[in-house]
C-alpha cells in the first residue's frame, strides 16, 4: 500500500492507495487518514478485501488504540464493507456516517463501534484541536453523502466526486488536467445522477478555500487544478443513463 | 471458504433436511396408530392384545415429533453458530495477515491484542460448536432409541395381528407400516449422526 503524506502541520493527512496486492477485479480506492497527537481518523477506510493492508499501513502512523474515528462518505462496499472487521479490532471508536444509511450500514456489523449519524445538513468531527467540517454532497452519487473539509489543511476529501479509474501505479496527483479529463468524464456522467445536486454542491464548495481536492478513486487535484475541476464539472451534463 | 468449512455448513444444513423427512414419517406412524386403534376396536376380543400396542405406538410417534421439533430448533442454533465461527475465523485470518504485513511498522506490536482476542473468539466458537454437536448427537440418539422401540413394537404387533382372525391383514398392514417408518427414521437419523460425528472431536 502506497502512503503519501499530503499535509503536515499541527496534524497530518496521509493518503493510502495503489495497493499492489489488491485483487484485479475490485476497484482501486484511496483511503485517507487524519492523524493528530493521540487520535486517528480513517476516511472511507475501504472494503473488506482491503482491511489487512490498510490496517498494516495505518500501523506505520498510529497504534490500534489510537484509531478512534472512522468516516464513511456513503454506504458503498468499497467505502466501508470493512466495517465488521474494524468493529472487532477497535475497542473505543466512533463511525461518523450519514444518518440516512445507519440501518443499512449496520448490516456490515457495528456492535462495539459507536455509530454517530450525520444529519442531512452536515456537521463536524472534532479530533483534539482539529475541527473537520462535514459537507453535504447528497446525490453525488449516493442519496446520503458527505465530504470532509479541513479548513486548516485546506483539503476537501470529496468521495466519488473527482474520481477516475486508471491502471495500477497511477501517480497520486493530476499532472496534466487536460489529459486527465477523459479519464473521469464517463465516471461523472454515469455515476452522478443529478445536475441540480451537482450545481448546489459546486456552489457550496466554491466558497471553501481548497488546496487539495482528494477523491476516493484516482488522482488528487492540487492548486489551480481544483478550480479547473470545478469548472469542468460545472459544465458537464450528468445522469446520462436515462 | 475452505472445503472443510463448506462441508461443515452442508452437514449442519442437512440435519434439517433429514429431520423434516423424519417428521413426515413420525406423523405417518401417528396416523397408523389411530387407524390401528379403530381396527382393534372393531376386532374386539380378537385384537385384545393389540389395543395397548396402539396406544404405545401413538405415544412413541408423539414423542418422536416432539424430539424432532426440539432438534430442529437446536439445528438452527448450530447453523447460526457455524456462520459465527466462519466469521470469527475470517476475522482472525485477516488480523493475522494485517499483523504480518505490518512487520517493521512503528506500531506493529499494537496489533497483537486484537489478534489474540480474535483467536480466543474463534476458539470459543469452535468449542461451543463441538459442545453443541455432542448435545445434538445425544438428542439424535434418543430418536434412534425411539426408532428401535418402534421396530420392537412392530414385531409384537405382527404376533398380535396373527391372532386377530379376519382382521389379520389390516393389523399386519399397520405393523408393516410402523416397521417401515421406524426403518426410515433410523436411516435418516443415522445419516445425520454420521455427518455430525466427525465434528464432535475434531
Amino acid at each position: 500500500m502506497k502512503m503519501t503524506k499530503i499535509y503536515e502541520g499541527s496534524h497530518q493527512w496521509i493518503m493510502f492507495g495503489r495497493d499492489e496486492g489488491k485483487p484485479n477485479n475490485i476497484i482501486d480506492t484511496n483511503q485517507y487518514v487524519v492523524r493528530t497527537t493521540n487520535r486517528c481518523l480513517l476516511l472511507d477506510p475501504g472494503g473488506a478485501e482491503l482491511f489487512a493492508p490498510m490496517m498494516a499501513a495505518v500501523l506505520h502512523h498510529a497504534p490500534v488504540n489510537q484509531i478512534t474515528d472512522l468516516f464513511a462518505s456513503h454506504q458503498d462496499p468499497d467505502v466501508i464493507s470493512s466495517l465488521g472487521l474494524w468493529d472487532q479490532a477497535l475497542t473505543n471508536a466512533k463511525l461518523h456516517a450519514p444518518a440516512l444509511w445507519e440501518g443499512f450500514l449496520r448490516h456490515y456489523s457495528c456492535d462495539s463501534i459507536e455509530y454517530v449519524p450525520i444529519p442531512d445538513n452536515g456537521g463536524s468531527i472534532k479530533l483534539e484541536s482539529v475541527e473537520l467540517q462535514l459537507i453535504p454532497a447528497h446525490y453525488l452519487h449516493s442519496s446520503g453523502n458527505f465530504h470532509v473539509y479541513d479548513p486548516q489543511a485546506k483539503i476537501l476529501m470529496s468521495g466519488d466526486v473527482g474520481g477516475a479509474i486508471e491502471g495500477p501505479g497511477t501517480p497520486v496527483f493530476v499532472d496534466n488536467f487536460a489529459a486527465h479529463v477523459e479519464k473521469m468524464r464517463y465516471w461523472h456522467q454515469r455515476w452522478m445522477p443529478s445536475n441540480q445536486a451537482k450545481r448546489v454542491w459546486i456552489e457550496r464548495v466554491r466558497n471553501l478555500d481548497i488546496d487539495i481536492l482528494a477523491p476516493q478513486h484516482g488522482r488528487m487535484f492540487k492548486g489551480d487544478d481544483v478550480k479547473r475541476f470545478l469548472d469542468w464539472f460545472d459544465a458537464l451534463q450528468v445522469g446520462i443513463a436515462v | 471458504m475452505t472445503n472443510q468449512t463448506k462441508a461443515q455448513f452442508i452437514a449442519v444444513a442437512s440435519i434439517t433436511s433429514e429431520l423434516s423427512a423424519v417428521m413426515v414419517v413420525a406423523k405417518e406412524i401417528s396416523l397408523a396408530a389411530a387407524n390401528a386403534k379403530a381396527i382393534a376396536f372393531r376386532a374386539g376380543d380378537k385384537a385384545k392384545g393389540f389395543q395397548p400396542i396402539t396406544d404405545f405406538i401413538n405415544e412413541l410417534a408423539k414423542e418422536t415429533i416432539e424430539l424432532v421439533t426440539n432438534i430442529n430448533i437446536y439445528a438452527l442454533v448450530l447453523y447460526r453458530l457455524t456462520v459465527e465461527e466462519f466469521q470469527k475465523t475470517v476475522t482472525y485470518n485477516k488480523f493475522e495477515l494485517a499483523a504480518k504485513m505490518a512487520e517493521g511498522a512503528v506500531h506493529a506490536k499494537s496489533m497483537q491484542e486484537p489478534v489474540d482476542h480474535a483467536k480466543l473468539a474463534m476458539q470459543d466458537c469452535q468449542r461451543r460448536f463441538r459442545r453443541d454437536v455432542s448435545q445434538l448427537l445425544g438428542q439424535l440418539e434418543a430418536v434412534m432409541h425411539h426408532a428401535r422401540a418402534a421396530r420392537v413394537i412392530a414385531a409384537n404387533s405382527r404376533i398380535e395381528a396373527s391372532q386377530a382372525g379376519e382382521y389379520l391383514q389390516s393389523l399386519q398392514a399397520v405393523a408393516e407400516s410402523v416397521d417401515k417408518a421406524a426403518h426410515t427414521i433410523h436411516d435418516n437419523v443415522q445419516r445425520c449422526r454420521i455427518a455430525l460425528s466427525i465434528y464432535r472431536n475434531s
